[in-house]
């Protein structure tokens, strides 16, 4: 092959060849850690809730008259609520999945704190509450209408029975049955578990354990709750209007806050993650583009200003299949020189990343596709100039310029 | 003669505008992508108190489980909250020079005459001191005094948004609203205050919006007014009343101190560790001395106000740059030499090595002169689009993305001086090409 007469061509006009090499380098660090950051982010955003969570939304009730039946607004608004068209049920919720609002509270899976223990984000809510969500049991039931504590001051220990996500169950149970097995507060209170949820997200996205969640039967006893009300697709504008109206005309007499999606509050729960992968991806493409104008540039130029030398070499017997080899060799080796470093770079900066901003480690699958992609992308740049530098004519050997 | 390297740059451009354009393009990109990631990095991390910055204190005791550090991030660290009687000990001190003690609560307000809509107002419970240790401005009145925190006496002061909601905007001083079904006098209303980020509340979001009415903390012992913030417990313990939690070793309220002395900031610190070895004779803080007395700075970065992804975006943004950077070097050096015969010309006509370099520099400076500006106007036009894009379910995009010269005029400093740097290497390279082998061929 002829790499060594290209090679010491290139040593001696090193400005340009070191500029795309270091080009490249950043392009390749840049690139890999930044697909790999937004293959996070995506894959995080991507995740199923396990709710119907297109077709929810949810506002706060609250009643400030001071001897205003709390409890009893709320069996009546929920009456009314189900039998609604469009809405395909409704519960009341002390607080709402996928919010960023929320409580969690720890759990063992034997009593005096032993065993297995978890936090499990709690919501408190009556017996339509699945149906309200959209999840699926995968074992179980959904509470017995008549086992909900309507309370009208806060109790202390949790209501005997819960549906728990599986999520929660193996966290606490591993290998045992989670359906009908008890699960224990910190001060050994029982609670015997009659569903198993196949799979609901709790209130905080950005939480590690967001699938750990449960359903208590509880209601009460605050002056303010949120109703979580589901409706058949395409239905939600309307009903939401439809709802305001219907509540305040039954019972004037309190609050009704503005409604929310709750596709909005899951968009807004990850306003940050993919407003990190939207910008990763802008600037991952960008440093494509400028990286393959680089090196177009650069070969465009070497081959305008060696037309002479060209002109030459095809005057001796050159091939144009050997003048267009011949840039794309070039080509190549300032693409691997670039790759080389570049590799090194990448690794650099994903470990710097990884331990700087506890982020996880960089894969090094998407290095090596990064180094295959830049020496298409190298090779695809120079094609063009290759092509045009083929097209010299012999005849400019003996002409000046 | 600069005004005539100015005039042979242009003339350069003309001869090749693409190969401009894609100069002036690429820094401006480069630029505007720093400037987006810039502003939001600038956002998060900047410091509201400004000179009163080390003067203002949180105190952080570590009250936390034995068995168990609080922060699994750095095991080292204590809370960020207070227990009700930790914040009610502190606030006994008569160290501080100023003192508050607070957290956040709510509920519905109405006004007897049924002059406004019921609605829930965030409220921050908290002492006298809060309005003047934190700069607070008032459009009408002003703060209620250390007397009225001991009645605790009902008044309160409400924000500008607040005002405008319970009275219309007027001048509601001496006015009464009910605050849970209890009649409170207005005594001062806000001006429009907004520190960003909320520095002294960061442990319930740095960027949540500020509350709707302020009231004296000994209210919520009174009203039985629990935390809308963030709680914390770790404790086994029946909590079955309001005195209950305030006895337990349930986290949710904040303390701040003003100390402006050295000295007295050596007083405090002994006095918080005085008095957790003090409750560690009744039992309480079961885990090793492990104070911490936090100025404002070390508070915001203590929380991690900034967050992790902030600083990899910020860096990601200057790899950008410089990957823009390079490649305008390259187009820099090809434009030159292509152009190095009429410099092999001016050369040989007397221009001395200094001048070639000179007109050259100033060539990439105008690129990067141009780029700069674009890139701002770019960058600008991002934010906004982000903006508008987010502002639509995350309140907080305005505040966390501003509009803000001093980003632009830092965007396009950025840009000139890395545009010239830029230049710096194709300007000398041009100008140390001897001028006989370009003449040969002419």
């Amino acid at each position: 092959m002829e790499i060594r007469p290209i090679l010491s061509s290139l040593l001696r006009n090193r400005a340009g060849a070191i500029l795309v090499s270091l080009q490249i380098a950043i392009t390749l660090a840049i690139v890999v850690n930044a697909v790999f950051l937004t293959q996070q982010r995506v894959s995080h955003i991507g995740r199923p809730s396990g709710i119907d969570d297109q077709n929810i939304f949810s506002f706060w009730v609250t009643s400030y008259e001071p001897d205003h039946d709390y409890l009893g607004m709320v069996r009546e608004d929920m009456a009314l609520l189900r039998q609604m068209p469009g809405i395909v049920d409704a519960a009341p919720m002390n607080q709402v999945p996928l919010s960023g609002s929320g409580n969690s509270t720890l759990f063992y899976s034997l009593p005096d704190k032993k065993g297995e223990n978890s936090p499990a984000n709690t919501f408190e809510t009556d017996d339509h509450a699945v149906k309200a969500l959209g999840i699926k049991l995968s074992a179980g039931t959904t509470f017995d209408p008549t086992t909900i504590k309507y309370q009208t001051t806060r109790g202390t220990t949790w209501p005997p029975t819960g549906v728990i996500s599986e999520a929660l169950g193996k966290a606490l149970f591993k290998d045992q049955p989670i359906l009908g097995n008890t699960m224990y507060d910190d001060q050994s209170h029982p609670i015997r578990i009659i569903g198993v949820i196949e799979r609901m997200q709790g209130s905080w996205v950005g939480w590690d354990k967001v699938d750990r969640t449960m359903l208590t039967p509880s209601v009460g006893p605050d002056p303010s709750t949120q109703y979580v009300i589901r409706v058949r697709p395409g239905e939600l504008d309307r009903v939401m209007a439809a709802v305001d109206v219907a509540l305040l005309k039954r019972d004037p007499n309190r609050r009704l806050d503005k409604a929310k999606k709750m596709s909005d509050m899951k968009r807004r729960g990850y306003a940050n993650d993919s407003l990190m992968a939207v910008t990763l991806s802008t600037v991952t493409g960008l440093v494509l583009v400028f990286s393959s104008l680089g090196i177009f540039g650069l070969a465009t130029f070497n081959v305008n200003t060696r037309t002479r030398q060209i002109g030459t070499r095809r005057a001796v017997g050159a091939r144009k299949r050997d003048i267009v080899r011949y840039f794309m060799t070039e080509n190549w080796l300032i693409t691997t020189s670039g790759v080389a470093v570049g590799c090194c770079l990448a690794l650099g900066i994903g470990f710097w990343l990884s331990t700087q901003y506890q982020l996880p480690r960089l894969s090094l699958y998407y290095l090596v596709s990064g180094v295959l992609g830049l020496w298409l992308v190298g090779q695809a740049a120079a094609w063009q100039p290759s092509l045009r530098a083929a097209k010299v004519s012999p005849a400019m050997a003996t002409r000046n310029t | 003669m600069f005004a005539y390297y100015l005039e042979l740059a242009l003339r350069s451009f003309k001869r090749n505008p693409g190969l401009t354009a894609l100069m002036v393009f690429a820094i401006a990109l480069g630029i505007s992508v720093c400037m987006i990631t810039l502003t939001t990095y600038r956002a998060a991390s900047a410091n509201p108190a400004g000179d009163r910055s080390s003067i203002l204190f949180a105190p952080s005791i570590d009250s936390w489980d034995p068995n168990q550090s609080y922060d699994d991030r750095d095991k080292t660290l204590a809370p960020t909250m207070l227990t009700y009687r930790d914040a009610r000990a502190l606030y006994a001190s008569g160290i501080p020079d100023r003192k508050v003690i607070m957290y956040k609560s709510g509920g519905t307000y109405r006004r007897a005459d049924k002059g406004m809509a019921p609605q829930y107002f965030a409220t921050r419970m908290t002492t006298a001191d809060f309005f003047a240790m934190f700069e607070v401005p008032f459009l009408y009145g002003g703060a209620w005094d250390a007397k009225a925190d001991a009645g605790p006496d009902p008044v309160l002061v409400l924000s500008k948004k607040g005002n405008q909601e319970a009275f219309g905007g007027v001048n509601s001083i001496g006015k009464t609203v009910l605050f849970k079904n209890r009649e409170f006098r207005v005594v001062g209303v806000l001006d429009d205050w907004e520190p960003m980020p909320k520095y002294f509340d960061v442990s319930n979001g740095a960027f949540q919006d500020l509350e709707d009415a302020y009231v004296p903390f000994s209210w919520g012992q009174v009203m039985e007014l629990g935390s809308h913030g963030n709680t914390n417990c770790w404790k086994t313990e029946v909590i079955d009343s309001f005195q209950a939690f305030l006895n337990s070793e349930c986290i949710s309220f904040e303390a701040w101190v003003e100390l402006r002395t050295a000295e007295k900031q050596r007083a405090y610190r002994e006095f918080l560790d005085n008095y957790v070895v003090e409750q560690k004779k009744h039992g309480r803080f079961p885990r090793p001395l492990n104070n911490y007395l936090y100025d404002v700075d070390g508070w915001l970065e203590r929380n991690q106000v900034v967050q992790d992804d902030n600083k990899a975006m910020l860096t990601m943004a200057f790899a950008f740059l410089a990957v823009c950077l390079v490649n305008t070097v390259g187009l820099l050096l090809a434009k030159f030499l292509n152009a190095a015969p009429s410099a092999g010309v001016r050369r040989a006509l007397g221009a001395s090595r200094r001048d070639i370099f000179w007109q050259h520099l100033t060539e990439s400076g105008v690129v990067a002169l141009a780029g700069g500006m674009v890139g701002g106007l770019l960058g600008l036009c991002g934010i906004w689009a982000l903006r508008a894009w987010y502002g639509r379910f995350v309140d907080e995009a305005t505040r966390a993305l501003p509009f803000d010269e001093a980003n632009f005029l830092i965007c396009v400093a950025i840009a000139i001086a890395a545009g010239i740097a830029a230049g710096l290497y194709p300007a000398w390279r041009i100008g140390r090409a001897a001028p006989a082998s370009y003449l040969k061929v002419q």
